[in-house]
């Protein structure tokens, strides 16, 4: 990507003035604009909110749009009603993940989806090419509609007041029509944090000519001043999705993973019928995985990077995928890969951090207490 | 003296990679300056040295890391870790907040002060090179 310009999203503007940039995905994003700890522990808390316009945006048309769907992704689309959203995997031939997604059935013949934004030309290139065989029409809107995340145990409070509509009615991975400050957009009750909260789709909103997606933006900044609401940027969002035990797409999971290693099962739908990559997975669920994505929590000081190896008796098992410090935890946490051998709950495994063997517990997804933290929490 | 936001002392000598040393009666006090501290953001871990390690100039001594970043503490002058901030261990965050004083590293026994020292920079080489770095932006 070295010498090409780097792309903008809708919010550029208010990033150049109040966030640390990065580069990311080929675009220019915040890192932070406070600090990462204090980002992720108002989402925790309160509320946050993000820039996720990088991700992509395809819309997918058509009487055969269900058909389509379960075509390129593992699990069940027909399980799905209009205005109701669901996790899935776009998997290559040989059951590799070409990306982790959400979509959003519109209506019965509509379709939004959403890919990462590491991953927002090669699906569209995917989704195209075998869309020629069905009836559908597929349309790349990543630059005609923003997308803006608001999580946190207040989210909803927030959203509520910046918006008419009916989000009162809209449970976990759901969505309904709104309108903010006038404005026409889709709000589903997703996210990447664990936490509660939605991802705006702000429509007819060109990166171009984004003073509606602008509007949105500050007027969620105004509904959230009374919940100390923070604008967040990638770095607490890799902190948030990380203590929840999500998979970063290029980190965690790729096209050399399955969703079983990736311990992704639950999105796999054997028995929907034909699915490109199901053959290669269905061999792989009869004859058991090598290695399995796991969770490790460091019992002493320390901070687990991608790369690092993880060892059992002295011998290497496997190796670090993604790591960081915990805010909740305020511990070395890290995703990486480990034969089904290790992976049980509670097996003591130690990290190799530089030149220091690091003591560490192989543990369940989320992280955090899912009773005090996350959509789950109690009250 | 001050290089755009960067606090720079004087008095204390400085290498290429952002430590300084404050040169006391037989040992020296090592510490980042607050150009590291400043870019590596929000400090929340740092691995010392153990006492007694032995370094020679430029080996690294241990790290400090922010939520994305590792950055090695690399000494800047041969000899024996004699005692560390244990403070920092609990406290990552004087390293932000008082770079050149409650966030010193390390103190060491130098081998060879003599010969090493005229290899640092000075506060007024150090702020040459705070804005060359500046310039380069």
């Amino acid at each position: 990507m070295d010498g090409l310009p780097l792309k903008v999203t809708h919010f550029n503007e208010y990033h150049r003035a109040h966030g640390n940039l990065v580069e990311y995905a080929g675009f220019e994003m915040p890192l932070w604009f406070k600090t990462i700890v204090t980002e992720h522990l108002a989402v925790r808390n309160s509320v946050g909110m993000f820039d996720v316009s990088h991700m992509g945006r395809i819309f997918i048309e058509g009487s055969d749009a269900e058909r389509f769907l379960n075509h390129i992704t593992a699990n069940n689309v027909a399980t799905v009603q209009p205005m109701q959203a669901q996790y899935t995997t776009i998997c290559n031939e040989k059951g590799g993940i070409k990306d982790d997604v959400i979509f959003i059935r519109i209506t019965a013949d509509k379709f939004l989806l959403v890919p990462n934004a590491s991953n927002r030309e090669k699906d569209w290139t995917w989704v195209e090419s075998h869309s020629s065989a069905f009836d559908v029409d597929v349309r790349h809107v990543s630059d005609e509609v923003a997308m803006i995340a608001l999580q946190g145990p207040r989210a909803y409070e927030t959203l509520r007041k910046a918006s008419t509509g009916e989000i009162d009615k809209v449970g976990r991975f759901r969505a309904t029509e709104i309108t903010i400050n006038g404005i026409r957009s889709l709000a589903s009750r997703t996210g990447y944090t664990g936490e509660d909260g939605f991802e705006i789709f702000v429509y007819d909103s060109p990166v171009d000519r984004p003073h509606k997606a602008i509007s949105v933006w500050n007027s969620l900044l105004e509904s959230g001043r009374e919940f100390n609401i923070e604008p967040c940027g990638l770095g607490a969002r890799d902190t948030l999705r990380l203590e929840a035990g999500l998979c970063l797409y290029g980190n965690d999971i790729n096209e050399e993973t399955t969703p079983l290693e990736a311990r992704l099962d639950w999105v796999v739908k054997l028995d929907k019928g034909p699915f490109i990559g199901r053959d290669y997975i269905l061999k792989q669920k009869t004859e058991g995985v090598k290695r399995m994505r796991v969770g490790i929590k460091l019992l002493e000081r320390g901070i687990p990077r991608p790369g690092h190896d993880l060892q059992a008796n002295g011998l290497p098992v496997g190796f670090v995928t993604s790591g960081t410090f915990s805010p909740i935890l305020q511990t070395g946490i890290a995703i990486g890969y480990v034969p089904p051998d290790y992976a049980k709950e509670g097996t003591r495994l130690k990290v190799k951090i530089r030149d220091k063997l690091a003591d560490a517990s192989i543990v369940n997804f989320p992280f955090y207490n899912s009773e005090k933290y996350g959509w789950r929490r109690k009250q | 003296m001050k290089v755009g936001d960067y606090e720079i002392l004087e008095g204390l000598y400085y290498t290429a990679e952002h430590e300084w040393l404050k040169a006391e009666p037989e040992l020296v006090r090592i510490g980042i300056t607050d150009y590291a501290q400043k870019n590596l953001h929000e400090i929340v871990f740092v691995d010392l040295p153990k006492p007694q390690m032995k370094a020679n100039q430029t080996q690294s001594l241990g790290t400090v890391e922010s939520v994305k970043a590792v950055s090695d503490i690399f000494s800047p002058v041969s000899g024996t870790v004699v005692s560390v901030n244990e403070k920092l261990l609990d406290s990552p965050e004087l390293l932000n907040r008082e770079p050149y004083d409650e966030g010193w590293i390390a103190l060491l026994r130098p081998d060879r002060l003599a010969e090493e020292l005229p290899k640092l920079m000075n506060s007024q080489q150090y702020a040459e090179l705070l804005t060359k770095l500046a310039e380069k932006r």
